[in-house]
């Protein structure tokens, strides 16, 4: 009993030691980018697609070499379903809409859809080997590049608005274009800092990963489902409340971007790193019904989002909800 | 732009009240509406007496107060305003909303209610009614 | 009974002497929508006075605990180029012929909406604060209302312009 509670105990630890040692290592990392003289531009969008996803891709990394690949592929499944169904859910529900440009949805939405009927392509072949692994990789820095053109793209647009803009408003001086790359020299703290996160984020997962093991282990239940669902939606957590607030604050884009982001990130790195360094075994539930689940999420909610207008409404927050609580129910009750 | 507007009176503040109505009308032509809400609601194990004697003292002086807005808005400096006196039964705030609605004003003009203490221990009209909110609101400072 | 008598007596005589202008000083909250409807509220409260408007626009500055300090940062920027466009939208309804009695001032803060709001009403001394009635029924209860605290603990009158239906 004593085992159980200190097990639990440092599962919240080192998710909460991941957590802020993935933000202090992506952000200081950010700085010193810029001070290299790396573009905003670059650094922003690279920052903001792997930075809510460190937790899940450690975790997984660390799982993967530790023998535990089961926690691997259950930690990337287990988060996409929970991003989608469990997160946009509940924020839909409560924020009441979320919404989105069609031309960001069909970018995102297809990538993350297409990421996913990737991967049961590669399942199919039983274990993911270096072939896939290198394929994935490659794919995602080609996806972050295309990121990167359309953010320049935007920018570009932004400033003619804002010069249009400018007529109207002549006393307001724009601060924003003198913002340009200050070539600070690179901190001794902030590379300190960088370091403190990297080796938060790897000793927070070995200790996140190890009590996840144990409480399997002892609870009897199958380390599979402890990655599908513990780790999976405690390594969220950032997705959850990166996705929730800006939700509130109307930043629409950034609550939808996060989470599609994140599910891109999970497969294409959260599996394609590992699998660079071992191959990693298919189990066979994994590949009839998570997988495939994982799927049906991600048309379910472009299909909610299309029919409801380029926006999710509260009800298909709550039809999201619904459907990952079917799932959970069928996971752990009727599958087992 | 307000056509018809409601002002919900407990009796105090009422010079405050009749300066901002007129104010938002300046000089056009309206129906003023003032209600006062005859609050029945007792706590439980009120005797029946005193709940009948609670109700006929306000009513006498929800009487008087609509008596007294009536000669404020009737003067000859008011003859683009058409009044309206209302006296009603039940909860303050419920009875404001459902006339708000019923009689489909554009405005409710009241106060902004007890001070912050007594909102904390006692609860406010206005801010149920704002909760509501039927349609716009006026809300006269007067705590 | 006898305050009101008392009141009434003084009443009529305050009616006539009352201030032709009775909002010199309105304090404009924004946030994007409704503009138009709040726009029109506070034309109608000048009634072709002179008259000094506030707009302002809050950046919400909380998050949750655990959010990447990355993406507080982001949606930072992202929120007061936001306040930046609508105070110029507002100040392309207010710079009209129409509406050249209007002076308009803006400002921008960071914080707690509702604290800020209750906060500039108070340093500026403004006569009202002109805002929308804020979210639906069942958002009020799940979200709670920028509106409904600011009536809370409102310093000055408030006009609350009807924005759901």
């Amino acid at each position: 009993m004593i085992e159980l509670i200190l097990l639990i105990g440092a599962l919240i630890v080192s998710l909460i030691i991941v957590i802020k040692s993935a933000d202090v290592f992506v952000d200081n990392l950010v700085e010193i980018g810029a001070a290299l003289g790396i573009s905003q531009i670059i650094l922003g969008v690279t920052a903001s697609a792997i930075g809510t996803s460190l937790p899940e891709f450690g975790s997984a990394m660390i799982a993967s070499l530790s023998g535990s690949t089961d926690i691997g592929v259950g930690v990337v499944i287990g988060s996409n379903i929970w991003n989608i169904a469990g997160i946009l859910g509940i924020t839909a529900t409560f924020a009441g809409v979320i919404k989105t440009e069609s031309r960001d949805l069909k970018r995102d939405g297809l990538v993350t859809l297409g990421t996913g009927l990737i991967l049961i392509f590669f399942m199919f072949f039983g274990d993911i080997g270096r072939i896939a692994s290198v394929f994935m990789i490659l794919l995602y820095l080609v996806y972050l590049w295309r990121l990167i053109k359309d953010q320049k793209k935007f920018d570009a647009e932004e400033k003619v608005k804002k010069e249009k803009l400018v007529e109207f408003d002549s006393e307001k001086e724009f601060e924003s274009e003198t913002k340009t790359s200050r070539m600070a020299s690179i901190d001794k703290k902030k590379l300190a800092l960088v370091c403190v996160g990297l080796g938060g984020l790897i000793v927070g997962c070995r200790i996140l990963v190890y009590s996840g093991v144990e409480l399997a282990r002892i609870a009897g239940i199958p380390e599979m489902i402890m990655g599908l669902f513990t780790l999976a939606i405690g390594t969220s957590i950032p997705e959850l409340v990166v996705t929730f607030s800006s939700a509130m604050k109307g930043l629409h884009e950034l609550s939808l971007g996060t989470v599609l982001g994140s599910n891109t990130f999970n497969i294409l790195i959260g599996i394609g790193i590992p699998a660079l360094f071992m191959s990693i075994p298919v189990e066979p539930l994994s590949m009839s019904f998570d997988a495939p689940f994982m799927i049906f999420v991600t048309v379910l909610l472009i299909v909610l989002i299309k029919t409801g207008g380029n926006k999710l409404n509260r009800t298909g927050g709550l039809i999201l909800m619904a459907t990952y609580i079917t799932y959970a129910v069928l996971r752990l009750y009727v599958l087992a | 732009m307000y056509e018809k507007i409601l002002v919900a009176t407990m009796g105090e503040y009422m010079d405050d009240l009749i300066e901002h109505t007129v104010d938002l009308l300046h000089g056009r032509d309206a129906e003023v509406i003032c209600v006062y809400v005859v609050e029945t609601s007792v706590p439980f194990l009120t005797p029946k007496k005193v709940k009948e004697m609670m109700a006929e003292e306000l009513t006498e002086r929800g009487k008087e107060i609509l008596v007294d807005m009536e000669k404020a808005f009737t003067g000859p400096d008011y003859s683009n305003i058409k009044f309206k006196g209302l006296m009603l039964e039940g909860s303050p705030a419920d009875e404001i909303v459902k006339t708000a609605e019923k009689e489909n004003v554009d405005v409710i003009v009241m106060g902004t209610g007890k001070s912050i203490v007594d909102k904390h221990l006692l609860g406010s009209v206005s801010e149920k009614i704002v909760h509501h909110a039927p349609c716009t609101i006026h809300l006269v400072r007067t705590a | 009974m006898l305050v009101i008598k008392l009141n009434l007596i003084t009443l009529h005589n305050r009616l006539k002497l009352m201030s032709e202008k009775m909002f010199k000083k309105i304090l404009l909250p924004v946030m994007g929508e409704y503009i138009d409807e709040l726009a029109e509220h506070t034309l109608e409260m000048a009634q072709g006075k002179q008259i000094e408007v506030i707009g302002i626009y809050v950046i919400d500055t909380s998050v949750p605990f655990l959010t990447p300090s990355n993406v507080k940062k982001l949606m930072k920027e992202e929120l007061s180029q936001r306040g930046d466009e609508i105070l110029a939208n507002l100040t392309s309804k207010f710079n009209t012929p129409s509406t050249y009695m209007i002076n308009l001032k803006k400002v921008i803060v960071e914080g707690d909406p509702a604290e800020k709001i209750v906060e500039i009403a108070e340093k500026e001394n403004v006569d009202i604060i002109v805002m929308g009635t804020g979210k639906s029924i069942i958002d009020k209860h799940l979200l709670g209302s920028v509106s409904e605290k600011v009536v809370h603990s409102t310093p000055c009158s408030i006009m609350l312009v009807k924005t759901v239906n």
